[in-house]
């Protein structure tokens, strides 16, 4: 597995396509990992960019970190991944919290930036992301893997749920991800975000309950189009194929100039 | 260390080679419960998840290098063909490309 040190931490990350010109920065969810990505939405752009993914701290295959969940943190680790790399600018596609990130990205490092997309960005005042936070015990993952996770067709066995267990207990009892994510609840009241002109496609669910959040980031982003697509929060499961082929036009369109 | 392999394997070697994978990836300590066949599945009988699905591919590249392209096979599927996958799918799959 490709492990680079970042902010002195080891991080998981997978490239594609390194002779591409332009590259495509792939940031996955809170509770995820870069797999969201790696077998179907990578592949399709790696046809014209290249593609970098990588794992954030504590989740899939990088290092374990027990504070630091906060967007300016997460953002300071995206800038160090990119000066690892050695990439002066890069397009970058966030899906949830992952889309908090790459927002962030544009607002504190828009030399960095050159177009957005915004999967399921949630609003992080939403009380429903806390909440689970709040209620979490073995037995909420359990009812929640009963019922919720049917639209990815994906069903956990026992060693899976032990996994994500031992995750769910480590990030929300271990780390500062709760008190990081606190801080963050004015977000999309921010002055800041009305000054991000980055060329930005927001993707959300037709059904998904972040679809609010991304009217409203179409309201805010001067350079903005909402895409809804069949499908609810789980888009990027469900819709791989569709997701992808619309970044990949999105981001083969010259940049509008001036900005 | 995985090294790019000279010799085409037959259907047996690429079997155990797949399990010495699947050990790597998700541990001793739940192979040893487990009965891995070719009828094994990668998501129901081995619960793999996608990251370890990931880990699994990135040391079939390592091993055979450009001679398969195993994720470009994977990216091929729908969500129902991936739950379904099982090991002997894979291993035919591979020794097809060598």
């Amino acid at each position: 597995m490709p492990i680079i040190n970042i902010n002195n931490r080891k991080v998981h990350i997978q490239e594609l396509n390194k002779e591409g010109r332009e590259t495509v920065l792939l940031i996955h969810g809170m509770f995820s990992n870069l797999s969201v990505y790696y077998f179907n939405i990578a592949p399709i752009l790696a046809r014209h960019f290249h593609v970098v993914m990588y794992d954030l701290k504590s989740h899939g295959m990088s290092e374990r970190v027990t504070h630091g969940y906060d967007l300016n943190s997460m953002t300071d680790d995206v800038l160090d991944l990119l000066n690892s790399l050695q990439l002066s600018s890069v397009h970058v596609v966030g899906y949830s919290f992952g889309g908090l990130i790459a927002l962030k990205m544009a607002i504190r490092y828009p030399d960095k930036v050159k177009k957005l997309v915004l999967i399921e960005a949630p609003d992080p005042d939403d009380d429903k992301t806390r909440d689970i936070i709040d209620d979490y015990n073995k037995e909420f993952l359990e009812h929640y893997v009963e019922n919720f996770t049917d639209t990815t067709k994906v069903k956990m066995g026992k060693r899976q749920m032990e996994r994500n267990h031992r995750m769910y207990e480590y990030l929300f009892h271990e780390t500062t991800i709760k008190s990081d994510m606190l801080i963050e609840r004015d977000f999309f009241k921010a002055e800041e975000l009305l000054k991000v002109s980055k060329e930005t496609l927001l993707i959300y669910g037709a059904s998904s309950n972040c679809l609010d959040a991304g009217k409203q980031l179409e309201k805010k982003l001067k350079h903005s189009q909402l895409l809804e697509l069949n499908g609810d929060h789980n888009i990027p499961i469900q819709e791989p194929v569709i997701v992808a082929n619309k970044m990949d036009s999105f981001l083969k369109q010259a940049i509008l100039s001036p900005l | 260390m995985d090294n790019i392999a000279a010799a085409k394997l037959n259907n047996d070697e690429i079997f155990d080679l797949m399990k010495q994978f699947i050990t790597e990836v998700i541990g001793e300590e739940f192979v040893e419960e487990m009965d891995i066949t070719m009828e094994s599945s990668f998501t129901k009988d081995l619960e793999m998840d996608s990251i370890e699905i990931v880990s699994f591919s990135e040391k079939i590249k390592a091993h055979f290098g450009d001679q398969i392209d195993f994720t470009g096979w994977l990216s091929n599927m729908d969500l129902d063909q991936l739950i379904n996958l099982d090991l002997g799918t894979i291993v035919n799959y591979i020794e097809e490309c060598q």
